[in-house]
């Protein structure tokens, strides 16, 4: 029967009742149908891994090589931060690679959720900064639970027009400074916000805090939640505020620094006399990995650790890569950027100047420790 | 057609005997019990109320009595999360702290809701509907958008402090206006009003006029027949109003932590983070029981108060 026909027959009344339901159930199951036909033309075009990464990171000039190899990015999924991400996995969010900080690796290990990667398998894993590989709680034995492939600092990132006294004499005291009350801002978060507190205090392992220790920490954050204008849980939060003079000095990220560089701020991002931390994000394989896609997903990893990808970072992010040739690029074509970011031409002197984040010890007791503090007891 | 039926019946009656005397019985008693009939039509909503609130209630409640121990739940019995809520003054403090807040919103919603809602009542003679629409539209927007409207609004830089710095009335910018409680009062106030406006709006319209006429015509002044006629009358919107934006505020979590600052946190804070960065399940699981039940606690009160006041002004 011609469209036309069965037009022309309902307008006419001529069609009977049988042959209407024919009609409709003939189009109720070319309805059902439709969607199954083009998921199947998705999952032709999208046999790529899931990839579960922090916003900005997932930008295709960080997988050039891969696109050139494969002619599209694999699929991306954004967490907000690693426990969003940890709790979206628990409760059955299948990716096969994600991108966490080294901190969080054990505790993902033991809850069951994550494979070695054959390092065999990677091109690149050669040109990885060596001191990157070896960080306590992302290797078991022969067993590589963890690809560094990012690095970065958090310090204390600040306006040194508005602040000039702190010029040359760095220190984490300037977010204690009763001075600038209600214009500073620390990271909402343990590792780069309660640790800040307890580097300060001159705790003698941060991450593994005595119990008085614990309790200087908490002083001391008692001593600054008066000071603080809010605690930052965005870098977007405190590069507008530094921006418009509302905040003098916030602990940061170096794509901060970077962003407000850019925008021509008289804004100073150095090692404070009590050390910076350095912190360090890279890929896990997931154990519910599709281990059809496993070529794609080593290739994926090299094509992030690749030299152009962290030429990337560098340029634009300000931050550090693993691959170590990526800073030998750097410096090759845009001399002195390097030290202008914060960065040694040679590697290992800015990553051994600072103090790198480890897993912290009983971090539930120290969560609710900081959230007693922000609720002011 | 008719052939075949006719002989599926045959069969059916010769073979399957005790199931057709199953289905007549079930065939009679939906047709002679009500309850029965009004249970099929509410499935639907039943089942998807039971699996989408009942079930989920239930999980949590039983979850509330386990404990976290570093990955995995132990499984007994324990009052452990309970004492800790109780034990521990944070969570007390900042659920007291929610209350007000949400209190203080609905407050201040209502009072502003009401003028609205008697305008387009009492004084807006054609297209009431129009009138009902243009007042819903801020909230054609997203949430999250509306929220962070007024973190520019209340913003160092933003309208009202260079409003006031361009107007000369002030050189540095007020820093009180954002990150405190009252920008979440301000915050919530607006993002909820079309939850007000709309409840007192149907009871204003629903009043019958010629009782106004008649408070007017026995001696009453414009005010008094107000209060003596138009407010008790209002009363069941004023009600749902003050529930509708009461009850969700109290566990916002969204606001606050985009304008409350370090002063501002809720209790939906302090669930979420139980649930994230503190990774302890059951307790958020108990705090998220037992702000519900504060909550139930504060309605029966406001329930109870309001009788009372409607029984004192009728």
């Amino acid at each position: 029967m011609k469209k036309e026909d069965v037009v022309e027959q309902l307008a006419t009344g001529k069609m009977n009742r049988r042959q209407f339901n024919q009609h409709l159930m003939a189009l109720g199951a070319t309805m059902a149908i439709v969607p199954m036909g083009s998921r199947q033309v998705f999952a032709a075009s999208g046999d790529h891994p899931t990839v579960f990464t922090w916003e900005g990171w997932e930008v295709p000039e960080l997988h050039q090589p891969y696109i050139a190899k494969h002619g599209e990015s694999p699929n991306f999924a954004i967490f907000g931060d690693e426990e969003e991400a940890f709790a979206k996995m628990r409760a059955g969010f299948k990716v096969d690679l994600t991108q966490p900080c080294t901190y969080k690796v054990p505790i993902w290990r033991d809850a069951g959720i994550l494979q070695p990667i054959d390092i065999s398998r990677l091109s690149t894993w050669g040109d990885i900064i060596p001191s990157l590989k070896t960080i306590p709680g992302t290797v078991e034995g022969d067993k590589q639970y963890f690809f560094p492939t990012d690095w970065g600092l958090t310090s204390v990132l600040y306006r040194a027009d508005l602040a000039p006294e702190y010029v040359g004499n760095e220190t984490w005291g300037i977010l204690w400074d009763p001075k600038y009350k209600g214009r500073l801002s620390m990271a909402d978060s343990l590792i780069d916000g309660v640790m800040v507190a307890a580097i300060y205090i001159g705790a003698k392992d941060p991450f593994n805090m005595t119990d008085a220790e614990v309790e200087k920490t908490r002083a001391s954050l008692k001593e600054q939640l008066p000071l603080m204008r809010y605690y930052w849980t965005s870098p977007a939060d405190i590069e507008q505020a530094l921006a418009s003079g509302e905040l003098v000095a916030a602990s940061a990220w170096n794509s901060s620094y970077a962003a407000l560089k850019k925008e021509g701020l008289d804004v100073r991002y150095t090692s404070p006399k009590e050390g910076a931390m350095t912190w360090v994000c890279g890929f896990c394989l997931m154990s519910d990995h599709d281990p059809a896609k496993l070529d794609k997903i080593y290739d994926y990893l090299d094509a992030y650790a690749s030299v152009e990808s962290g030429v990337y970072a560098l340029t634009e992010y300000g931050y550090g890569h693993g691959n170590v040739k990526a800073f030998a690029q750097v410096e090759k074509d845009q001399p002195g950027l390097l030290n202008e970011l914060g960065y040694s031409v040679n590697v290992d002197e800015t990553l051994n100047a600072g103090i790198f984040q480890a897993p912290m010890g009983n971090e539930p007791a120290l969560q609710a420790m900081f959230e007693e503090v922000k609720a002011g007891l | 057609m008719d052939q075949l039926t006719r002989s599926d019946m045959n069969s059916t009656d010769r073979t399957a005997a005790p199931s057709t005397n199953v289905g007549f019985a079930l065939r009679r008693l939906f047709r002679t019990s009500e309850a029965l009939r009004g249970y099929i039509l509410l499935s639907p909503t039943l089942l998807t109320m039971i699996i989408g609130l009942a079930m989920p209630l239930l999980v949590l409640f039983t979850l509330s009595f386990w404990i976290q121990e570093y990955l995995d739940f132990i499984r007994t019995f324990s009052l452990k999360n309970y004492f800790d809520f109780f034990h521990k003054p944070i969570y007390g403090k900042i659920l007291f702290k929610s209350i007000r807040i949400s209190g203080l919103v609905t407050l201040a919603t209502v009072l502003l809701a009401y003028p609205m809602a008697y305008f387009i009542a009492f004084r807006i003679q054609r297209n009431k509907l129009v009138w009902l629409i243009l007042i819903t539209v801020p909230f054609w927007t997203s949430y999250l958008l509306r929220v962070f409207a007024w973190k520019i609004m209340l913003g160092y830089n933003g309208v009202i402090n260079s409003g006031l710095k361009s107007l000369g009335f002030i050189t540095e910018p007020l820093a009180f206006l954002l990150y405190n409680p009252t920008a979440v009062v301000i915050t919530l106030a607006h993002a909820w009003a079309a939850f007000a406006i709309l409840p007192i709006y149907v009871s204003l319209e629903k009043i019958d006029r010629s009782l106004l006429e008649a408070a007017r015509d026995l001696g009453e002044n414009a005010f008094m027949s107000f209060v003596r006629v138009t407010l008790p009358l209002s009363m069941p919107g004023v009600i749902a109003a003050s529930l509708l934006v009461f009850i969700p505020t109290v566990g916002d979590y969204v606001t606050p932590s985009l304008v409350g600052g370090p002063s501002g946190i809720m209790i939906g804070n302090i669930i979420q983070s139980m649930f994230g960065k503190a990774l302890n399940w059951p307790l958020g699981a108990a705090i998220s029981v037992m702000s519900m039940l504060t909550v139930t606690a504060m309605i029966c009160l406001f329930l109870w108060g309001t009788h009372s006041f409607r029984r004192r002004i009728a």
